[in-house]
């Protein structure tokens, strides 16, 4: 018990005014870093990161020798050689890592928040809906960096380092752009849609379960179509977002023959009906109507 | 700080509020109504959460919902219904309130320690707040409305869901802040007493309407040809004198008569009565009209006048005159 007499004191310090939106980033990353069940899919994240490293630092100083058998291996094996496939292959391969980390830290945001009545509370402060929208949604999207442009710059970074010259330089200073390109492409569309369904069910095992459902009918659907126009297989969002992949990498070995305007089309379609979803949700939550 | 003209706010057919006008400038107000009166949406409207049909509200200057953001850094609200964030401590979710609010977390950090104390959440502001009681909640509720050093507190409803002696002690806390403190309190509730406790005027709202608004002092006016007393010895002769010279009486549970006065005598004979019958009158006071005697008045003529209307369909502008 205080021996002094506990009394109401005020506050003389200064309120930011910009910027808002970046309490609620911050916060709910404290929140998710200590989540247990995040970061055991946090670290789930790195074992391909971890390959990656290895085959660049292997390719990179071991292969220089043109006497080493390893040097002989990369040059029979395509998947090995370090090129903007590789970076293509490590984007696309993090995707459902992205996907679920996105719906472990994103699926309870809204309706959480909507559930506890938390709502009238955040919006009694200096925010309005549009802070707390790029709030969290920014969340969302730096954990989709975090598994895939941050790692995939890193080991761009890593091949020039260990490969120097001006043939290294020449071959991927075109690089980062494809990267950001893509992991945005990969990662927008999750977050929105994870947040989407927060706003739309009423809790977050509902939000998690939805979004895999609309996910599998999403794929079934494209793939269904697929026996009827080839180019329909565009209405599967994942196919979608691999063929605007390899369009922006430049591979040569398309998988799926669709058109890449139609997939980006679809994959801002997707975007912005979910965008729309969570702003409506969230604004009425600030102005009843 | 808060001036409020002719507004109007509708949800659907249903109307809300009807054409509210008052002004608060400092001081405890408190805001009563039946349930459904419209007192959460007039809270709501002033803190820019419902569209406006018609009419202005200005709060410290500025027009709202326009300065919504402004107006908000300068108050507290605390609302109605049960807030959680059930997997945080109160530490953690009042810090994040006051990172919200514009502070720095170190600030918050701070602040946050500082309310809690304040409210009397002490150690356990370290648990999550999923186990919190309802009384810990609601003390919660009220530091989150504290955190940022508002200059206007919205409360509504802030004791409900606690016991006698949790609600004694919210209600000391709210009073100090208002009388101590120098914050503009307007105090959402249908508990009279708690009115009576904080508040030095209150406004009364019906359907949609302002019925009552004033100082509590002057609503409780002296009942004319009523006094309370308190006796010692001989108190049955005393009340058989009292009855034979034309007045009635009706005994308290607190062991105060009620006397009503007749209009051919005044009090003086009170004490010539009990002078003669050897009786001491220890406490003699006017009789005042109970706030809840006001409210029940307000609320049924305005059902009068409300019933007339719609016998005899008359403009809106009569009616309110």
């Amino acid at each position: 018990m205080p021996i002094y007499h506990q009394t109401y004191r005020t506050f003389d310090g200064t309120l930011r005014t910009r910027h808002r939106w970046w309490a609620i980033v911050k916060h709910e990353f404290r929140v998710l870093f200590k989540s247990r069940p995040f970061l055991v899919m946090f670290l789930m994240g790195y074992p391909q990161v971890l390959l990656r490293v290895l085959q660049i630092v292997a390719v990179d100083t071991l292969a220089s020798n043109k006497n080493n058998q390893i040097t002989q291996l990369v040059q029979q094996v395509m998947a090995l050689k370090i090129t903007e496939g590789m970076f293509f292959d490590f984007i696309r391969l993090q995707a459902p890592i992205v996907f679920l980390a996105t719906i472990l830290a994103g699926s309870g945001m809204i309706c959480d928040d909507l559930r506890h009545n938390l709502m009238d509370v955040y919006f009694s402060k200096a925010i309005t809906w549009r802070d707390y929208v790029i709030g969290k949604f920014m969340t969302l999207v730096v954990i989709g960096m975090i598994f895939t442009a941050i790692p995939a710059l890193f080991l761009l970074g890593l091949h020039n380092l260990l490969a120097p010259g001006m043939e290294t330089i020449r071959a991927t200073y075109w690089l980062p752009l494809p990267i950001l390109a893509f992991s945005t492409l990969l990662v927008v569309p999750c977050a929105l849609g994870v947040l989407a369904s927060s706003a739309l069910f009423s809790s977050e095992r509902y939000a998690a379960i939805g979004v895999f459902m609309v996910l599998s009918a999403n794929l079934i659907i494209g793939k269904s179509l697929d026996r009827a126009n080839e180019q329909l297989q565009v209405l599967a969002v994942p196919l979608a977002l691999n063929r605007v992949g390899e369009k922006l990498f430049q591979t040569r070995r398309p998988m799926v023959d669709i058109s890449w305007e139609w997939s980006v089309f679809i994959l801002v379609l997707v975007c912005l009906l979910a965008f729309w979803a969570v702003c409506r949700k969230v604004k009425r939550a600030e102005v009843a109507t | 700080m808060i001036e409020i003209r002719e507004l109007k706010i509708s949800y659907g057919d249903t109307h809300a509020l009807q054409g509210v006008d008052f002004s608060i400038d400092a001081g405890a107000v408190g805001l009563l109504g039946p349930n459904g009166a419209g007192k959460s949406t007039l809270l709501k409207a002033l803190m820019g959460f419902v569209r406006i049909d018609s009419g202005t509200v200005t709060m410290f200057g500025k027009q709202m919902p326009k300065h919504a953001l402004d107006v908000r850094r300068k108050l507290g609200y605390m609302p109605e219904r049960e807030i959680v964030k059930p997997k945080e401590s109160a530490v953690s979710f009042l810090t994040f309130c006051g990172c919200l609010s514009g502070m720095t977390r170190v600030d918050a950090m701070e602040r946050a320690h500082e309310v809690l104390n304040y409210v009397g959440v002490d150690e356990n502001r370290y648990r999550k707040m999923e186990t919190y009681s309802t009384g810990m909640c609601q003390r919660v509720k009220f530091a989150q409305a504290l955190i940022h050093d508002p200059q206007l507190l919205l409360l509504d409803e802030p004791t409900s869901g606690l016991d006698p002696e949790g609600r004694i002690e919210m209600l000391d806390l709210i009073e100090e802040l208002g009388r101590k403190r120098k914050i503009t309190i307007l105090l959402s509730t249908h508990l009279l007493p708690d009115v009576e406790h904080v508040c030095d005027r209150v406004v009364m709202i019906n359907k949609g309407r302002i019925v009552v608004d004033g100082p509590i002092e002057e609503l409780t006016t002296a009942r004319e040809g009523c006094v309370e007393v308190r006796v010692r010895d001989n108190e049955q002769a005393f009340l058989d004198a009292l009855v034979r010279a034309g007045f009635t009486w009706r005994r308290l549970q607190t062991g105060t008569i009620n006397l009503t006065v007749p209009k051919s005598t005044n009090g003086k004979t009170v004490f010539e009565i009990a002078r003669a019958c050897g009786t001491q009158v220890r406490h003699y006071r006017a009789v005042r009209q109970s706030l809840e005697e006001v409210f029940i008045g307000a609320v049924s003529e305005r059902d009068h006048v409300g019933a007339a209307q719609h016998s005899n369909p008359q403009p809106e502008t009569s009616m309110a005159k």
